[in-house]
């Protein structure tokens, strides 16, 4: 299966099963813009494979997001908001490792980060090949983000 | 049930989201404890009484690896069971945990319903 597939169904089940919430695929990207109002999660891969994988949401759709996650409302983008995007980077990128690694030590992952701003460029140094897969939401619109090292 | 457990994840979201799948997948507890990373999971094991541990394994500190590796030289502890809840599911690191201890593994993401088929006999 290729990764883009493979990331299109991790994304779908961990927002069905996790989120409770069901999201589409709007658009698939080699490159965007730079990220307005957005918090971004992110997880860094080493070893065999070297590369980052991102989820970048607005903040509507982040707060939109938690609410669902934790089942409570969420009215700013704060330390819950933080800690949930980490942890869909989080399980995403667990769900990346298992294609590219089937036994699992060959490649170490990071733990998750956070990033958020007002506007930011969301871009690598090294000659990446990049996917990025816009989902869209009944809240409005997210990026998955994968950039692997050529 | 009468038992107590402790959620052992670096992510306070994912704590919240696994004690709420037991309690919908019927699975009650008398205390639900916390724990943040494997340092903290030993002091609470010290000093609490529980009787199982549900821990993620890639986590800041003490990761689940040496949290199992750690507790099995503890000679008060050692025999508390560990159920590993975590996206870290490659044959290499759940056999690396089963060989330190652990009774079994689940995948991140997970459903109450997985929740109460996986851990319901187990409780």
């Amino acid at each position: 299966m290729e990764i883009q597939d493979k990331m299109i169904e991790a994304t779908k089940e961990i927002f069905s099963s996790m989120v409770m919430m069901e999201v589409s695929v709007n658009k698939i990207m080699e490159e965007h813009g730079p990220l307005t109002d957005t918090i971004t999660g992110m997880i860094g891969l080493a070893g065999t494979h070297k590369g980052i994988l991102a989820v970048h949401f607005p903040y509507s759709v982040a707060m939109a997001i938690t609410s669902s996650f934790l089942m409570m409302d969420v009215e700013e983008v704060n330390e819950d908001v933080h800690d949930a995007v980490g942890e869909i980077a989080n399980m995403l990128g667990g769900n990346v490792k298992t294609i590219l690694s089937e036994k699992g030590r060959d490649i170490d992952l990071s733990l998750p980060s956070t990033i958020s701003g007002s506007q930011y460029n969301f871009q690598s140094d090294k000659q990446v090949e990049k996917v990025i897969i816009e989902f869209g939401t009944g809240n409005g619109t997210f990026m998955v983000e994968m950039d692997l090292e050529t | 049930m009468g038992e107590n457990v402790l959620l052992v994840d670096d992510s306070s979201t994912m704590r919240k989201i696994v004690g709420r799948s037991l309690r919908q997948a019927g699975l009650d507890f008398d205390n639900i404890f916390e724990a943040a990373d494997g340092v903290e999971a030993l002091e609470v094991l010290e000093s609490e009484s529980v009787d199982i541990v549900l821990s993620d394994i890639n986590m800041p500190n003490m990761d689940g690896i040496s949290f199992l590796r750690e507790k099995s030289t503890r000679d008060g502890i050692k025999d508390i069971p560990v159920f590993m809840i975590s996206t870290e599911t490659g044959d290499d690191i759940i056999g690396e945990a089963k060989s330190l201890g652990a009774i079994g593994a689940m995948k991140k993401p997970f459903t109450p319903d997985k929740v109460n088929e996986v851990l319901g006999p187990l409780m």
